[in-house]
């Protein structure tokens, strides 16, 4: 089947395919985000449960296959009564194993924090929460691009998760296979939602490039 | 890591006074408590649903479960170690793609490794499975998972092992050179074998992702631990406890192999303060 | 009869300050005044001690007993008022400690903006003043790696001098830099002496120490051992340890 053939027959199924992987890109690093944020929180904070919690969550979420998590989600959970839409299922298992990683990145970003400018700014006279503000997250958050970076593309790949479950519309990963077993796609469809793929990582990693030569912190 | 993340956090939270003392003793006991609520909710999920019925967990009780298991975790071992065995060939070859004197070479390198690491895995896996054998490539069901795994780590591979080679000092190969070494010779003799060392922490973590794929067996039915879960679901009927078994299994050995990069990574820097 | 009393009353006094590591004890039962426009020089083979004491001022080390008081205040253990009076103390670090991801003059300004909130022009004058002061003020739109040793050695004493602190607190500031870059620190510590700003000084520069310290304090194995005048104590040292000490550093420098 030629590019035009398939196009013409599927293209508003890609179109819709490229939006489901693009919003579930996007939510679920947002949500990875937050969830990263607020675990870092948790392992730096003085309070040693909170310490001990968040590191059992990143241990957890860095090693599970995300295909082990998803099936836990969308067939294991309903034995408990809980039942998600499979869309939300994937979100959660999308979001959970990146934010993990959220949460290591941030980390090495808050290391890589002089002891000793921390010490300046309390001798300045700054609180704690002056010294975070002014010292400690600005470093961290800029050290953190290209990490962050490469999570948007890791979570996009995550997102491919969506092609094992039932979903309408299907995700880039999944049109590949609804073509094939609707028709004879071939490698065209393959290549299309491949191209799609790979041009947005492409993208995102020059973007990335390109905030991390501005911000990045000479030492 | 943890050395380091202990320190940061005195350095963030000076010495405390006593009142600073008193408000962490607080916090401490109600987060404790928090989370000894929240696991005693879930626990009562589980009770209250029936799911710490004896029948969902006797059959962990019994070796056959354990040898059924046993054996698919042989498959997927078998298959991350091929797949990794592959991404590191693939890997070396990309790289040396991308180091290579031909511009024209330097960008099929370069192009090959975006396009191993924009593509996700499962996408690979329907190339072998659904598209490849309408050219008449038909794979045996092993390798229709372990070489897509493969192609999907050899980018990664490929970027580290770049990564590692430029952390090479200049002066190295510079010496390397007025000695009389031919330029393949440094290469291999003298840098390669140096920046293989700086990143094979990474080349271990890599091993993580590798057998995290391994788990899209079950797309080209291959038997590995996720597939003969399968089996024992239907043989017994409980699907959540051996979900949940298997899911710690597969936590586990990743974790032990992301200490085993964490020592490799602590020898490498005890080595280097050796040298100094 | 007030401000009199203010006068005499020292502007730093530590009164019986102990410390331990473990079982190791680190500073013992330490009494030191330092008095408005006095400059004290705290020296002592490493490992004495003066490095911790200097820190325990302002409290970026804790002490296990005795007490610290600044200005007639004892030295808070936390809360809003350590934070008041750590910005009436200011301090100098061996490693500089510029903060790496602000420009020369953001590092001089955002003391005064965020702790005294000081509006931002009036903040930046005064730091491109304080930066001409110490030499550095064709810096003010680099960042802190692009200057020498010396020259952040010289920012971080600018910083802190934008604060107005009632004393400085240096911690061996010239130990990180190269040979040629001592003389250009020193020389603004000379100034400012000069100007009567009150300082503690932990130094292994002995002829700087001698030139502008009214006070030598001797340390060793976390206790003073000796208090004297410079002249006194480089001429003839009262204890044998100061002595020795001494002898050891003119062998070194032959």
């Amino acid at each position: 089947m030629s590019i035009r053939e398939l196009i013409s027959q599927f293209g508003e199924k890609y179109l819709a395919a490229l939006v489901t992987t693009y919003k579930l890109t996007l939510s679920a690093f947002l949500l990875a985000v937050v969830l990263g944020v607020v675990i870092t929180v948790f392992r730096l904070s003085p309070i040693r449960p909170l310490r001990v919690f968040a590191d059992f969550y990143v241990q957890i979420f860095r090693n599970i296959p995300g295909a082990a998590l998803l099936i836990l989600l969308v067939y294991a959970l309903p034995y408990l009564n809980v039942v998600l839409s499979y869309y939300a299922a994937v979100l959660i298992a999308t979001a959970l194993i990146p934010s993990a990683f959220c949460s290591e990145y941030l980390m090495s970003g808050v290391n890589a924090v002089a002891v000793g400018e921390i010490e300046a700014a309390r001798s300045l006279g700054m609180t704690f929460f002056q010294t975070i503000k002014t010292v400690v997250l600005p470093q961290a958050v800029r050290s953190s691009v290209l990490p962050m970076t490469n999570l948007l593309v890791a979570t996009m790949l995550t997102t491919a998760l969506a092609s094992q479950v039932p979903l309408n519309p299907t995700d880039l990963t999944g049109i590949v296979s609804y073509i094939n077993t609707h028709a004879v796609g071939g490698v065209t469809a393959f290549a299309i939602s491949a191209a799609l793929y790979c041009a947005t990582a492409v993208i995102i990693g020059r973007v990335g490039n390109r905030i991390d030569r501005k911000v990045r912190i000479l030492r | 890591m943890k050395n380091a993340n202990s320190d940061i956090r005195r350095a963030l939270y000076e010495a405390p006074g006593p009142r600073a003392r008193r408000r962490i003793v607080i916090a401490t006991v109600l987060s404790l408590a928090a989370i000894a609520v929240l696991a005693a909710l879930i626990l009562r999920r589980f009770y209250v649903t029936g799911q710490l019925d004896r029948r969902y967990w006797s059959l962990f009780t019994s070796a056959s479960t354990w040898r059924f298991l046993g054996e698919g975790l042989w498959g997927t071992l078998k298959a991350a170690a091929a797949a990794g065995a592959v991404a590191y060939l693939f890997g070396l070859a990309l790289m040396l793609l991308r180091l290579s004197g031909t511009r024209a070479l330097r960008w099929i390198g370069a192009a090959l490794t975006e396009l191993s690491r924009g593509i996700p895995t499962l996408l690979f896996i329907y190339f072998f499975f659904l598209v490849a054998p309408k050219f008449g490539l038909k794979l045996p069901t092993f390798w229709k998972i372990a070489l897509p795994v493969a192609i999907s780590a050899s980018g990664t591979v490929a970027e580290v092992l770049r990564s590692g080679v430029n952390a090479v000092p200049k002066g190295q190969t510079e010496a390397a050179v007025s000695l009389g070494m031919r330029h393949s010779a440094v290469f291999f003799k003298i840098v390669f074998p140096q920046g293989f060392r700086f990143v094979l922490p990474a080349l271990i973590s890599e091993l993580v992702i590798v057998l995290k794929d391994t788990t899209f067996a079950y797309v080209v039915s291959y038997a590995d631990l996720m597939q003969n879960a399968r089996v024992l679901i239907s043989n017994y009927d409980a699907l959540l406890s051996v979900y949940l078994v298997v899911a710690l299994i597969y936590i586990l050995i990743n974790y032990l192999l992301n200490r085993l990069s964490v020592f490799a990574a602590n020898r490498r820097k005890r080595g280097e303060a050796f040298n100094e | 009869m007030s401000e009199n009393r203010s006068a005499l009353a020292p502007l730093i006094e530590l009164r019986h300050v102990d410390k331990h590591y473990g079982s190791l004890r680190v500073l013992k039962d330490i009494t030191l005044s330092v008095h408005k426009g006095e400059v004290v020089a705290i020296i002592g083979p490493s490992g004495s001690g003066k490095s911790t004491l200097c820190r325990t001022i302002n409290r970026l080390e804790t002490i296990d007993s005795g007490e610290i008081v600044i200005d007639g205040e004892v030295l808070p253990q936390e809360g809003k008022k350590l934070a008041e009076l750590r910005a009436q103390v200011g301090m100098v670090f061996q490693s500089f400690n510029l903060f790496a991801h602000k420009t020369i003059l953001d590092n001089v300004i955002v003391g005064p903006r965020e702790v005294l909130h000081t509006p931002k022009k009036a903040a930046e004058e005064e730091a491109m003043r304080l930066l001409k002061r110490v030499g550095v003020e064709e810096q003010a739109r680099k960042v802190p790696a692009q200057l020498s040793g010396g020259q952040q050695q010289r920012v971080a004493i600018a910083r802190s001098l934008a604060m107005h602190p009632k004393a400085i607190l240096f911690d061996e500031p010239t130990s990180a830099l190269d040979p040629e870059m001592i003389g250009e620190v020193l020389d603004v510590i000379t100034e400012l002496a000069k100007d009567g700003m009150t300082m503690v000084i932990v130094t292994h520069e002995m002829n700087f120490a001698r030139r502008v310290a009214d006070r030598i304090i001797f340390m060793e194995d976390g206790a003073i051992l000796e208090e004297n005048t410079p002249e006194a104590f480089f001429t003839e040292p009262k204890t044998q340890r100061a002595r020795d000490f001494l002898n050891t550093l003119k062998d070194r420098d032959k």
